[in-house]
């Protein structure tokens, strides 16, 4: 920034990623938002204690995630038959009748992706803590970015409404334990991306660089 | 018009990854982020020539994705394989027609709608048609916020194949256009993310094919303009 400074009158802060507009403003006062004036694209949301927040609620996802994944979320019974659906066996059925690419699609939205996106989140918040973690924190980010959209727990649970209601005059519909916890992961893991500023990560890694300098 | 800068002109870009501002190497290629990493260019590499092939495939895999059979439901040993829009048909005819509607729209209209939007911005950029940049990143933002709710179709098939497999009585199995719209909504999602919206605001500048300019030559041309 400092470069930038004597080089130019203007101390351009940020440019808008959505239309390239040069701006003198480069984070917005917590608690606030800072929109582009051309375009009105979000560009910084500031959040309060957005670092412990997203470590908080991205380790109640992954606690979720435990049940979520491994009890059953519906259960259809037809005269004395009965089936569950938990989040793999759909993803396992596919898989058996050949449906591969299907499936790893499935799998990768609605297990891997919300998942990864937990632990990245967690990792993230943590590691940004110390100094030998920075260019994999760095890294991580960047893989944030890329898997954030694939994420699809909402996606998902519009769809399992969806099969209930359809089967609901077919047969026996009953919602198991394993729902309700999926539902709080849903919320949670939206709750998360939400809270999570990497503005602040990024200000947070400075500031201990900074005085990593002035102790030196 | 003096306020309104572009980062392009002063050879400087956002890191589309962190945000962060980054100085563009003054040849006009791209560089590495010093926060995090990421490659940066100026633009997307590419972006209007890989966002054309991929709405290109994408409507092109559209077709057998309606005509095949997403999925076959059985049921006391009747039934049959069943296309999208059959299915929708099928909800509606017995009377679930909020349902029918949700995965009408799920499964027909983001996705048609999403590759016409993108034809529109492509169309509009490299035509150089008026439009007003204000409405087309509306579009923009449609285009890439609703893709991912055309997966419903195929994760309520792999909710049903799971609980309806009990053989002969009932059994749910997916159909060969569930492959077909699969790979429709994973490129249609890729396509809207090689379309950098920058480009809407180049063209309504008139200068699309603009590359980083070397600041003083920007200072001067802002000088002689105003
Ligand atoms: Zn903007
Ligand atoms: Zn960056």
């Amino acid at each position: 920034m400092d470069q930038l400074r004597n080089k130019k009158p203007i101390p351009w802060q940020r440019a808008c990623h959505e239309c390239d507009l040069l701006l003198t403003g480069g984070l917005a006062p917590p608690g606030q938002k800072l929109v582009c004036p051309r375009c009105r694209c979000t560009l910084h949301r500031n959040g309060n204690h957005s670092v412990y927040y997203t470590i908080a609620l991205s380790l109640t996802g992954l606690l979720l995630f435990i049940p979520s994944a491994s009890l059953p979320l519906l259960r259809f019974s037809l005269f004395s038959f009965g089936a569950d659906n938990t989040l793999l066996n759909g993803v396992y059925s596919l898989y058996k009748a050949g449906f591969i690419w299907l499936a790893s699609l499935v799998l990768f939205c609605s297990v891997l992706a919300p998942l990864g996106k937990f632990l990245l989140l967690l990792f993230i918040c943590c590691g940004s803590a110390w100094k030998f973690l920075d260019r994999a924190v760095a890294f991580t980010v960047r893989w944030y970015q890329h898997i954030k959209e694939w994420g699809m727990l909402d996606v998902y649970m519009l769809g399992i409404l969806v099969a209930l209601i359809k089967l609901r005059d077919l047969g026996k519909m009953d919602v198991e334990p394993g729902l309700y916890c999926f539902g709080a992961m849903m919320l949670v893991a939206n709750l998360s991306s939400l809270s999570f500023d990497q503005n602040a990560i990024w200000q947070r890694m400075a500031l201990r660089r900074a005085l990593r300098e002035a102790a030196l | 018009m003096s306020a309104l800068q572009k980062a392009l002109k002063k050879g400087m870009t956002s890191c589309l990854s962190c945000h962060q501002l980054v100085i563009l190497p003054a040849n006009g290629g791209h560089c590495r982020c010093p926060r995090c990493g990421a490659s940066v260019h100026g633009r997307i590499d590419g972006s209007l020539m890989l966002t054309w092939a991929l709405t290109i495939t994408g409507a092109l895999l559209l077709l057998p994705a309606n005509i095949l059979p997403i999925m076959s439901a059985i049921y006391l040993g009747a039934g049959e394989p069943s296309t999208i829009i059959s299915g929708v048909m099928q909800l509606y005819n017995s009377g679930m027609w909020g349902i029918a509607l949700i995965v009408f729209v799920a499964s027909i209209a983001v996705p048609v709608m999403k590759l016409l939007g993108l034809i529109l911005l492509l169309v509009q950029i490299q035509l150089r048609l008026h439009f007003v940049p204000t409405q087309a990143m509306k579009i923009y933002r449609v285009v890439s916020g609703i893709g991912r709710w055309s997966l419903l179709d195929l994760f309520m098939i792999s909710i049903l194949a799971a609980l309806v497999d009990m053989g002969f009585i009932a059994q749910v199995a997916a159909g060969p256009g569930s492959t077909a719209f699969a790979s429709v909504v994973v490129i249609t999602m890729l396509a809207a993310r090689s379309f950098d919206p920058r480009l809407i605001w180049d063209a309504h500048d008139g200068d699309l094919y603009a590359t980083a300019v070397e600041p003083e030559t920007a200072h001067r041309s802002a000088a002689e303009n105003g």
